[in-house]
């Protein structure tokens, strides 16, 4: 299918889709009818979904206007015109079905790598991202993902390639790595709980020295000349970088469970489907059971949580650790997928994807079921950026601007989150009427609810 | 005709289809205090929200000085000289009382602020209307009375000539209620007109002028207080009569429940104990009432027998077994019931769902439970029977999130939970603060019911009429010690009120 053509048809089902329920919404208004869509927009999680999916696309737009910027500063040496932007823009949006060049330019169509890349990306930030949200259902900050994530892959690597497979069978070996690199995670989460519990320290401060603690003890292990664990580097490697192995090079790798025969030639394997199970796992448990409602409980209110004789101190450790767990199982799927390797380094930084996890719970307003989309998504975003890079004369580092731009209106899906729901009006008609700008009024959201309760009484 | 500082003619203001102010007109005299009365939810604070330009009136018109205004926010509202003192005070903790007096409206020369000439001006105004404030202390260290004497400040800095007091008294003890009031007729007596905003009578009567009563969203009538009544009054806010005694039998004491032995909690300050060397006993089937002013101890004492502060030295023992060291989930299951003082901090998780905090205690019982997994029905079921044994009413029902809540229903969700937990002893923390008469005659007789149940109630009130009420016994507290034992049917408010200021004291040991 041509771009253009594909594009189009993105749009007009969007377009059609907004128009169906204005249309619809105005006639039952009309009428003095609830239609289900007003029924539904009602609903907290839709309007955390509509808030969400606003703060996505105002981030896109803003991104296709730098590709259009890009173009249109005139320069010698850039091979940009109208024409790449335009290119660019389509990438953006599609750039995971983006099958090529054709003749009349680029062509839009199913494309398995780039699908099982998205997947295979997308699958240690769910992880990460249910870490941070997992934290902050407890009211605590989880900072210290990128630590929790470092310190499961090294455990996750040492147990992997350690234990002779002539001996264990590789499924138990994939079996104990992966539950050590939890464990790992689990460790380095709970230090931040401890110390919040019985000296209250705030975890952020915990967190983010338990960090870089996590990055030197990495940079130890695997030393290239003193490290207890440095044959397990690949010798390739220089003095100051080097790589371990990958987990098949002792035969052990999680299973494909058919997936790469749906996407073929891309990297995705089974950890996306244990990082769904598992983010299912985590929404039952916060939802469904007693141990959930005690999280919750401390979260909201500490103070109503200890009256209620909920222990808060053992709810701020088992919190930390679910969350450090969680970050660690991220870790173990992405180094047990077999193909991908740990670059060890003589200054060892900070995993982006434990960072990556704040915003994809943010974007998901901390439900673990949203966390799976909005990972997803934001792999989706990596994978639309290679493809720019590739297809395009644009250099990868636009991309990264770009997905920086839409994690950065992340964080104002609280603000849209709040007109939605009334309690911010902005007021465009002053724009427009008088000289002054638009006005936000924010109204006391206290006031506004005990009125509305004055109503029903 | 008359001249009227403010007139409201014929309001209505809809929130989704309800009215909450349906047709309704208020009229402020020029130098006069006119009360508005009403129950939580008659619409009181959505009238004044209008006038004060928070809300946009559907129908009816403001008129000043017999002009017709707009109102259309709290700047318009400055500019027509209207003030308001809110329930809960608007003021910044880390800012000095000056400062907060002076924001939005500070002179400055050259960008700097010119605090001098501020000082002067409010220190003339403090001496004019008797209005003691400290001027270069922070909010944060002020007491809630000097908050609210910063909050009539900043309306008459701003040469405000027409105040409203949103319900200024909850939040005061019983001194500081008869300060303010004092300075209220000062002010009406220099000419400022005031709106007052409550639902305690005997404040009204003590110095409105006029009142102006609201039921449900509707206008009932505007009555002259010199020729009123306040059981009229009250049937014109509540619609019925309402009985002020609390009618209970003689009280029948039992075993003893709750045996409190020397016991010494530590203050915030390490020289000073908050709860010095007290002991008491409270038996089945009868209503032990601790009386004193906000702050000598009470909350600490609570506190400490329900395991949410240590225990220094003493010991707490609940139907014979030691607790002192005890933790919350234990005592709770001992039979201890709590209603807290503050039930936003303790007693709710405002985001919750009314359900989800009626089970607070519970959800951890068999039948809300199997193999850890909540069981929603149930808690449903359970809800919607405790909902409709305790009146609480709310927009969604058990689904509605307590936040959303009025304070009342919030108030009667706590007391349903706790009694509802069948406890041998109930301790009740100001039970009935800032609640209407209808709500605080019903939670007066779910405590009564309690006690002759056969349980245990420890009251603490500081409201005289609650404690001279329902109490059976009265424990005096003054500074953290027990300072007298009374029986408040052969004492008197005043008596009551010597031994709350430490002026009087008698010590039985050991009951």
């Amino acid at each position: 299918m041509p771009g253009w053509l594909w594009f189009l048809l993105q749009f007009v089902i969007i377009a059609s889709i907004f128009a169906y329920f204005i249309i619809a919404g105005k006639k039952a208004k009309k009428e003095n009818k609830t239609t289900w869509f007003m029924k539904t927009w009602k609903k907290d999680s839709v309007k955390a979904i509509t808030s969400s999916v606003m703060s996505i696309i105002l981030g896109l737009v803003i991104g296709c206007l730098i590709l259009v910027i890009m173009a249109i500063i005139p320069s010698k040496t850039s091979s940009l015109s109208l024409k790449t932007a335009l290119d660019g823009i389509q990438l953006v949006f599609s750039g995971v079905f983006n099958t090529g060049r054709g003749a009349s330019g680029l062509t839009f169509g199913f494309n398995g790598v780039n699908f099982g890349d998205m997947l295979f990306r997308a699958t240690p930030l769910i992880l990460t991202g249910l870490s941070v949200a997992v934290a902050f259902k407890t009211g605590l900050f989880n900072i210290g993902a990128p630590g929790q994530y470092l310190a499961s892959t090294a455990v996750t690597l040492i147990l992997a390639l350690a234990i002779p497979t002539s001996v264990v069978p590789p499924l138990f070996v994939w079996l104990i790595a992966f539950l050590g690199g939890i464990l790992a995670g689990a460790i380095w989460g709970a230090v931040p709980g401890l110390f919040k519990s019985f000296l209250n320290v705030n975890e952020v401060i915990t967190c983010i020295m338990m960090n870089w603690i996590g990055a030197n003890v990495v940079t130890i292990l695997f030393d290239k000349e003193s490290g207890p664990f440095k044959f397990l580097l690949d010798p390739s490697g220089t003095k100051n970088l080097a790589y371990v192995f990958k987990t098949t090079h002792n035969n052990v790798a999680t299973s494909k469970f058919g997936l790469d025969l749906i996407f073929k030639g891309s990297q995705v394997n089974g950890g996306i489907i244990i990082a769904i199970i598992i983010a299912i796992l985590i929404f039952i448990i916060l939802d469904k059971t007693t141990f959930g409602y005690k999280l919750k409980a401390c979260g909201s209110n500490k103070n109503a949580a200890k009256y209620a004789g909920i222990n808060d101190k053992v709810a701020t450790i088992i919190s930390m650790a679910i969350a450090g767990g969680l970050a660690g199982a991220g870790a173990a799927l992405y180094y047990l997928s077999g193909n991908t390797e740990f670059a060890w380094e003589t200054y060892q930084s900070l995993p982006a994807v434990g960072f990556n996890g704040i915003p994809v719970a943010l974007l998901a307003c901390n439900n673990p079921l949203g966390v799976i989309f909005s990972a997803t998504f934001i792999s989706l975003l990596d994978v639309n950026g290679m493809q720019l890079k590739y297809m395009t004369p644009y250099n990868e580092y636009i991309t990264s601007i770009i997905s920086a731009f839409i994690v950065y209106f992340s964080a104002f899906s609280l603000l849209f989150r709040q007109v939605l729901d009334g309690s911010i009006k902005i007021n465009l008609k002053s724009k427009f009427s008088k000289k002054s700008s638009a006005t936000v009024e924010i109204v006391d959201k206290k006031d506004e609810k005990v009125a509305n309760q004055e109503v029903s009484e | 005709m008359e001249n009227y500082a403010i007139e409201m003619l014929n309001i209505t203001k809809t929130f989704s289809g309800k009215a909450a102010n349906d047709n309704i007109s208020i009229q402020l005299r020029k130098g006069e205090i006119h009360a508005l009365l009403g129950e939580n939810g008659a619409g009181k604070s959505t009238l004044m929200s209008i006038l004060f330009g928070l809300y946009q009136a559907d129908s009816g018109i403001i008129k000043k000085d017999g002009e017709v205004i707009e109102i259309k926010g709290p700047k318009d509202a400055n500019k027509y000289r209207i003030g308001m003192v809110h329930q809960h005070f608007k003021l910044v903790e880390v800012f000095t009382v000056l400062e907060n007096i002076i924001l939005g409206c500070e002179t400055t020369k050259f960008g700097f602020i010119q605090k001098k000439e501020a000082k002067e001006k409010i220190k003339a105004l403090s001496e004019e209307y008797g209005l003691n404030v400290d001027l270069d202390k922070l909010i944060e260290n002020t007491t809630v009375g000097m908050q609210q004497r910063v909050e009539i400040l900043k309306m008459l800095y701003r040469d405000n000539d027409i105040l409203i007091f949103d319900e200024p008294t909850a939040v005061l003890t019983p001194q500081e209620i008869e300060d303010l009031l004092k300075i209220m007729k000062n002010l009406a007596n220099s000419g400022k007109s005031i709106l007052f905003i409550t639902h305690k009578i005997n404040e009204i009567l003590a110095v409105a002028d006029r009142c102006t009563v609201l039921r449900k969203g509707k206008y009932i009538g505007t009555v002259n207080i010199s020729e009123t009544t306040k059981s009229e009054l009250t049937e014109m806010m509540v619609g019925r009569k309402v009985e002020f005694v609390v009618q209970k039998k003689e009280s029948v004491p039992g075993d003893v429940i709750l045996d409190v032995n020397n016991l010494v909690v530590a203050g915030a300050k390490k020289n000073k104990n908050s709860v010095n060397n007290v002991s008491f006993k409270v038996r089945q089937g009868e209503i032990v009432c601790i009386a004193g002013i906000d702050g000598n101890g009470q909350s600490e004492l609570v506190y400490s027998i329900t395991g949410l502060e240590k225990i220094k030295s003493g010991s707490v023992l609940l139907k014979g077994e030691d607790i002192t060291n005890a933790n919350v989930y234990r005592r709770n299951k001992l039979g201890i019931g709590h209603i807290p003082e503050d039930r936003h901090k303790y007693g709710l998780v405002l985001d919750f769902t009314l359900e989800n905090n009626l089970v607070l205690k519970k959800f951890e019982e068999e039948r809300f439970q199997k193999f850890k997994f909540i069981k929603r029905d149930e808690i449903r079921e359970y809800a919607n029977k405790l909902i409709e044994e305790f009146d609480i009413r709310s927009p969604q029902g058990p689904t509605n999130l307590a936040r959303t809540m009025s304070g009342g229903n919030q108030q009667k969700a706590i007391i349903a939970r706790e009694i509802d937990l069948n406890p041998e002893l109930l301790i009740a923390v100001q039970p009935t603060r800032g609640l209407d008469v209808g709500a605080i005659e019903f939670i007066h007789k779910q405590i009564v019911a309690q006690r002759d149940l056969g349980k245990a109630v420890l009251l603490v009130s500081l409201e005289l009429d609650e404690v001279m009420n329902l109490s059976d016994r009265i424990l005096v507290m003054y500074e953290g010690e027990i300072v007298g034992e009374l029986n408040p049917k052969e004492t008197s408010v005043k008596e009551l009120g010597l031994y709350m200021s430490g002026a009087k004291r008698n010590v039985k040991e050991g009951n």
